[in-house]
Formats: C-alpha cells, structure tokens, sequence
C-alpha cells in the first residue's frame, strides 16, 4: 500500500467510527503495517496503530469509571487516560470521604475539585451545624433531670438521655432500635402484667397525640417497679410524624409523701372523731353518727334504739380517789361495754362519765335487753378502785318523727328516772312522752 | 569540623528576619533543580539503589521532623488527616487524598495530586518519590508510633496523574 491508499483507509474508517460510534470492537486499524510501501510509512502507521490501540482502551475505561468501577486498570503508557485516572482517583477518594461523614467523621474538607467541593464543604458545613444543635440539645436533655425517650412512630428508640438511663438502667445502646415501651411499660403498680398494645401512651406514640399521665409505673432493667409522672408529644416536621418525645421523672418520693400525708389526715380524723382518754368516738362524731343511723331508720323503716348510762357516784369516786383513778374506772367502763356490744352497735363518750350506745337494728325492748347486760357486766366487773362501781341506763328508740334531739331527750329521761329510782338500774323512755 | 551533622528544626533558620523581602516562599522549579541534581550526584557516587534509599531515609527524617513541629499527634485520626491534609495544601507540598484507611490492620492507600517532586515530569516508566514515601512513612511513625513503610505504586512520572501510596505497618 502507498501513503495515500493507506490515509484513505485511515479516513474512510474514521468516518465510519463518527457516523456510527466505536461499536463492540471499537476503532480497528485498518492497514497492515508490514504490507506499506516503505519504512517510513510502516513506522508511521505502527504508531497509529498504537495511538488507535490506546483510544480504544480509554474508551473502555471511561465506560467502566461511568459504571462506578473504581478499580479499572488502564496501562500507565496510555496518554489518553491521564485524566481519566485522575477523576479516577478523586472517585476513590470521595467514596472513602463519604464512608467517613456516614460514620460521622465532619473534620474533612475537599479541596480542589471545583463545585464538587463547594457542595460537599457545604454538605459538611451544614452536618456540623446539626451535629452542634443536636449538641445543644443533648446537653439540655442532660441537664433537665428529667428521663426523655425518643421514639418512631412504630415505638422504635432513636434516643435517651443519661438521667433515661440512669433512672431505668437500660444503657442507650442496648435498647437502640428496640420497642422501648414494650420493655418498660407492662406492669402496673401492683405487679401485674398487662399487654402495652392498646393502652394510651402507645397508641399515643402510634398516631402521634399529646399524653400525660401522672400516675404511671415503669418497669426497671433490675425489675424494680418505678411510680412515673410523664409526658409524650409528637414531633411533626413538614406535617410527617416523626417520632415522638416521652419525658418522665421518678414520682416515688412524691408518693411516698402523698401516703404519709393519708396517714397523717386518717390520724388527724381519728383524734378529732376519738375521745383522747377512753378511745372511743367522742360526742361531736356520735352526734354524725347518729343523725346518720336516724337517716338510715326512717328510710328503711328500720328500729334503733340508744342506751344512756353514767357511772353512779362519780363524783365520789374523784374525790375519794383521785383523778387519776377516776380515769381508770372511765377507761375500765369503756373496755367492759366494748367488750359486750355487737360489733355493728355504736359506742361513745358523750361526756364526763356519760356514755352512748346506739343499738343498730333494735326495738326498745331489745335495747332493754342489751342494756341490763351492759348493767350486770358493769356491776360484775371488778374496777381499780377498791369498791364497787355501777352505772344507770336509759334507753330509748327511734320512733317516726325523731330526731337527733328529741331521741336524745327521752334516752336522758329515762337515764334521769334510773337515777331517782335508786340507780344500777335501766329504765325505759316513757311510752307516753 | 564535626564527623556528622544532626538535623534540628531550629537550623531552618529565621525566615522572617533572613528573607524580609522575599519571605518563606521559593519556586517549585528551585526546589526540583536541588532534588534532581542531588539524584544525580548522589548516583553516580553511590549507584542509584543506594541514592533511593538515602532518600527515602532523608524523607523519613522529615516527616517525623515534620509532625513534630507542624502537626498536632493528639488529635485523633480523622481529625489528624483532616489536619494533615491542610497543612500540606498550605504548604504547598501536595493535595493528600485517602482512598482507604483500615485502622485495625493499619494500612492505608493514600494519593498525593500535585505533588511536589513529581507532578508535571515527562514519563520516565518508574515511580520517582522516594523522598516521599519516606515522608509519610515517618508522620505515620510519630503519630502511631510504629514503623511503616510507603511504597509509591503509581506516580505522574509512571503515566499516572496522582502519585498513590500504599502504606503498610513494616513486619517483625
Ligand atoms: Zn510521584
């Protein structure tokens, strides 16, 4: 072949690449070096046999860098690939600068890579910034004394803070990812299990509604039972629940104040309802008492009769023993009518050495009956004073039309009568009265 | 005289007060002319083995020199590579890239564009930094405290357009 039948070769297949591309077998040379005219042109072409060589394997190595094959190999004589193997290695590079920011290294910059590294000093720029509000935010979490959970909307952990896991004693990272509430909430105060789906805070976490409940138990990682007061609400970003914020504080303290402040008011009640000496009701919570068990007779129809008895010669006794010993006989009396009325039958001082019994469910004659056995046991017993002491009875029973004070008045008649007929003795009200 | 001469950092002198005018900066093109014709002497006094292995022990000396002096071995490691990375960009030896880090097994691929021995030379068919693979053979040995050895597998004066540097802890 002469120098021009070999550029027409050359030409007429280069025409052929442009109209239609390299094609599966990409730029062929078309000459057969060997078979030129002279040395000159053989050298020539071999050249361009290796220039179109090199082309080629650019080609397929731009082709494979599209791809995403970081690894192709392109020999190093190939004077068309530099570039190529540059953008090559800033690929490289970038692939492992973004495995660093996904594993939350922000320190890096990229340099030199044009608007690439605008956009990618940006993209740190602004992880840096959230990293520092989230910073902020944990900081504060820290500091609030308050457990705070944060949770999808499926329930999932994505956060605690450290007074979360110092007061339930699940460490955060045990319980990332997990159904958080499934592990801590299915217990109530009393030990009991219960199954958290359907309760109101998880269906609150689930559709994303505000939710307090000041009296909550959570179940500790050692099993303890914790009394918790706590507030949920969503987080919505762009109208897409997010997840949802659970803040809880320990309430047993709390508690255990509210439970002494009971007793203490259950005390409180009982002193201003006892007599100090004898322990029985004192005269104002017989006064409800009574006004109650009237109520009660003239709804139902029911009897009830009351027994009004004081210790005979009190005052003897006082002065002859003094007061302490007039105490003992009042306390001695109490237990001995404790000792032999019903259970459902109503005891009280009503004052100095006077005492009250209401009857429950009695008619008179049965209120009589209580009575004189209230009289013997009385008269039986044997006090601390070294004589005999006895008490005189009046009874009487409610009748239609009573109340508190004229029910009263016949008891304290008929005590009255007892006492002018000659005392240790029980009378009855008068029928016609 | 003394037999032997001991770098220290302090002998880089005062620049401030040495150069008012022209200041700390020379051209690249100065600092080649030295390397190369170093190269060159040292060569053919020595053979050439030898003068790639001097080098490489001259770089070594100053890259702990200049970890020492330039960097700060407390931070930890992505932040000491981010630091790394714009030191060398302010000093304008080189714009280090990494392509994989294992921290476990401590071996690294690092590339160095632009870098300051080679970017630019015609090909010669072989890698010519020497001087910095010893260079980050010796940051890498102060910061970790261990030896390594880098071996430059790629390089402009190789047809490649970033030298790359595969960096491994030296077996005992
Ligand atoms: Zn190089």
């Amino acid at each position: 072949m002469n120098s021009t039948q070999v550029l027409n070769a050359i030409g007429s297949c280069l025409a052929r690449a442009m109209e239609r591309g390299l094609g599966k077998n990409g730029l062929v040379f078309p000459v057969a070096c060997q078979e030129t005219e002279d040395d000159d042109c053989r050298n020539s072409c071999r050249n361009l046999e290796q220039i179109f060589a090199q082309m080629n394997e650019t080609y397929r190595f731009a082709e494979a860098l599209a791809n995403g094959e970081l690894k192709a190999n392109v020999s190093r004589s190939n004077i068309f690939a530099m570039p190529l193997k540059a953008l090559q290695a800033s690929l490289r590079y970038l692939t492992w600068q973004t495995n660093q920011v996904a594993d939350g290294d922000l320190s890096q910059h990229v340099d030199f890579l044009g608007e690439f590294s605008l956009s990618f000093n940006r993209m740190i720029e602004s992880l840096r910034e959230k990293d520092s509000l989230e910073q902020r935010l944990k900081t504060i979490t820290d500091v609030l004394g308050e457990g705070v959970y944060l949770v999808d909307p499926e329930g999932h952990l994505i956060f605690a803070n450290p007074e979360a896991e110092r007061l339930l004693g699940y460490g955060f990272q045990e319980m990332a990812g997990e159904l958080v509430l499934h592990a801590i909430y299915k217990q109530y105060a009393d030990g009991t299990f219960f199954t958290p789906e359907g309760t109101q805070l998880v269906t609150a976490v689930q559709i994303g509604q505000s939710y307090d409940n000041d009296d909550c138990v959570f179940a500790c990682k050692s099993g303890r039972l914790m009394p918790v007061s706590l507030a949920c609400r969503p987080v919505i970003t762009g109208g897409r629940l997010e997840g949802t914020v659970i803040a809880f504080h320990d309430i047993t303290e709390q508690k255990r104040h509210q439970r002494s402040l009971q007793t203490i008011n259950a005390l409180l009640e009982k002193q201003a309802s006892t007599d100090a000496l004898t322990g029985i009701y004192n005269r104002l919570k017989f006064s409800k008492l009574l006004a109650l068990e009237i109520s009660r007779a003239r709804r139902y129809h029911s009897s009830m009769a009351i027994i009004m008895f004081d210790i005979d010669k009190f005052k003897d006794i006082n002065d002859t023993y003094g007061h302490q010993a007039g105490d003992s006989v009042l306390i001695d009396m109490a237990r001995v009518i404790n000792a032999n009325i019903r259970a459902t039958d109503i005891f009280a001082r009503w004052g100095g050495e006077e005492f009250m019994v209401i009857a429950t469910g009695c008619t008179l004659e049965q209120g009589m009956q209580l009575a004189e056995i209230l009289r013997i046991r009385v008269a039986e017993k044997i006090f601390s004073v070294p004589r005999a002491v006895t008490a005189s009875f009046g009874v009487s029973a409610f009748r239609a039309g009573d109340n508190e004070i004229s029910l009263t008045n016949r008891a304290d008649h008929a005590l009255y009568q007892a006492k002018e007929n000659g005392r240790n003795r029980v009378e009855a009200e008068d029928a016609a009265s | 005289m003394k037999k032997v001469y001991d770098f220290k950092w302090e002998d880089l002198g005062n620049l401030e007060e040495g150069r008012p005018n022209l200041g700390g900066e020379t051209s690249v093109v100065v600092y080649r002319l030295m390397q190369f014709t170093f190269k060159d002497v040292f060569s053919k006094e020595l053979g050439k083995e030898k003068t790639c292995e001097l080098f490489v022990k001259a770089g070594l000396l100053a890259g702990r020199e200049f970890c020492r002096n330039v960097l700060n071995c407390a931070l930890p490691f992505d932040e000491f590579i981010a630091d790394l990375k714009a030191k060398l960009i302010v000093l304008k030896i080189g714009v280090l890239q990494v392509e994989q880090a294992n921290m476990e097994e401590l071996n690294f691929m690092l590339t160095v564009s632009e870098d300051l021995d080679c970017s630019g030379l015609p090909i010669f068919g072989e890698a010519v930094c020497d001087y910095d693979e010893g260079f980050i053979a010796g940051i890498l040995k102060e910061y970790t405290g261990k030896d390594f050895t880098a071996r430059e597998i790629d390089c402009w004066a190789t047809g490649d357009r970033t030298c790359r540097f595969e960096v491994k802890p030296v077996e005992k």
